[in-house]
């Protein structure tokens, strides 16, 4: 099949559209278990003390009996996924072709089935749910895209739920180059 | 002590809390996210993209959002869902204040849960991130 074109002038967006919504990924396992220390620096990055997070001999006395993974969809996709190193920025959404590569996320929806402790192993199967043009103050040629992540834990049960969206752009600099 | 839903009250403030957004904040904020997204610590490759300086990213406001309720709703508390967006950028030099307040409550299959609306503001642009989420909490 012919992959949609990105660049300048050539850019369909109702080919992509055609293309690649409803578009799934394989499930993709987690190369850690959800860990304490990954947790604590999470909270501390915003001075979240919560012992239930961070304490395990606090957690053990409560009625989880482990300590808990903040209910984060961020932090819950970043076990559910082979974890961000090496580092790889650009595309960060290398699935969908736009005209631009940087990223400015624009809403997230999570919903939270069930929690999740310390030593579960995360699963996520990602979804295009759309993609679209829409402009804004940085690019009048920008692209959307809600992508959705169904994370589950090694029992096979769903725990979180994400669906982002995100709105990719050129740089003013990409936009000169593209509007000569 | 454990926050049950019949205490709650319809109107009823979160404490929340702020954070001031310092260089030490925003290298915390790549640590405690593990986003090395450069638009969130690099200011020279944040202006090449046409932002006025870098900015903390989803997983920070995520966090903290999240915090808010955490901190509120104790250890029985169940955060069931929240949806954010991301309107407008809190920067290095900004203080990032978080808050919630109790938007509604009902019972629903023998629970007690609860509607809140989740922000975080600052000064130089009022809200940045607004927010919906629903919590169950345990009833007496």
């Amino acid at each position: 099949m012919k992959e949609p074109s990105a660049s300048r002038g050539t850019y369909d967006i109702e080919e992509v559209r055609r293309k690649y919504i409803g578009f799934e990924t394989a499930v993709a396992k987690g190369r850690y278990p959800v860990e304490h220390d990954t947790i604590r620096r999470h909270c501390h990055m915003v001075d979240d003390n919560n012992p239930l997070f961070l304490d395990p001999e606090y957690a053990k006395k409560t009625s989880h009996g482990a300590v808990l993974c903040p209910p984060s969809g961020w932090l819950a996709l970043y076990f559910a996924s082979l974890g961000p190193w090496p580092a790889v920025f650009e595309p960060l959404f290398p699935i969908v072709p736009t005209p631009g590569k940087r990223i400015v996320n624009m809403s997230q929806e999570v919903e939270w089935p069930a929690r999740i402790k310390a030593g579960d192993h995360l699963s996520v199967r990602g979804r295009v749910a759309d993609v679209y043009q829409k402009a804004i103050s940085l690019d009048a040629e920008a692209v959307g895209i809600v992508a959705e992540a169904i994370i589950s834990n090694q029992r096979g049960e769903t725990v979180c739920v994400i669906r982002n969206t995100m709105l990719t752009h050129r740089t003013p600099e990409e936009q000169v180059i593209g509007d000569r | 002590m454990q926050l049950v839903w019949e205490d709650v009250d319809v109107g009823e403030e979160l404490p929340g809390f702020s954070l001031d957004i310092t260089p030490r904040r925003v290298f915390l904020q790549v640590s405690g996210s593990q986003d090395w997204y450069p638009v969130h610590f690099d200011a020279g490759f944040a202006k090449k993209g046409g932002h006025a300086d870098v900015f903390v990213n989803t997983g920070f406001l995520q966090a903290a959002l999240v915090r808010v309720m955490t901190d509120w709703m104790g250890d029985e508390g169940f955060l069931k869902t929240l949806r954010f967006e991301m309107r407008r950028q809190q920067r290095p030099g900004d203080t990032m204040v978080c808050k919630g307040r109790v938007s509604g409550k009902y019972e629903r299959d023998g629970k007690g849960w609860v509607e809140l609306e989740v922000w975080a503001e600052n000064e130089r642009e009022g809200v940045t991130t607004p927010g919906t989420a629903t919590v169950v909490l345990p009833r007496r």
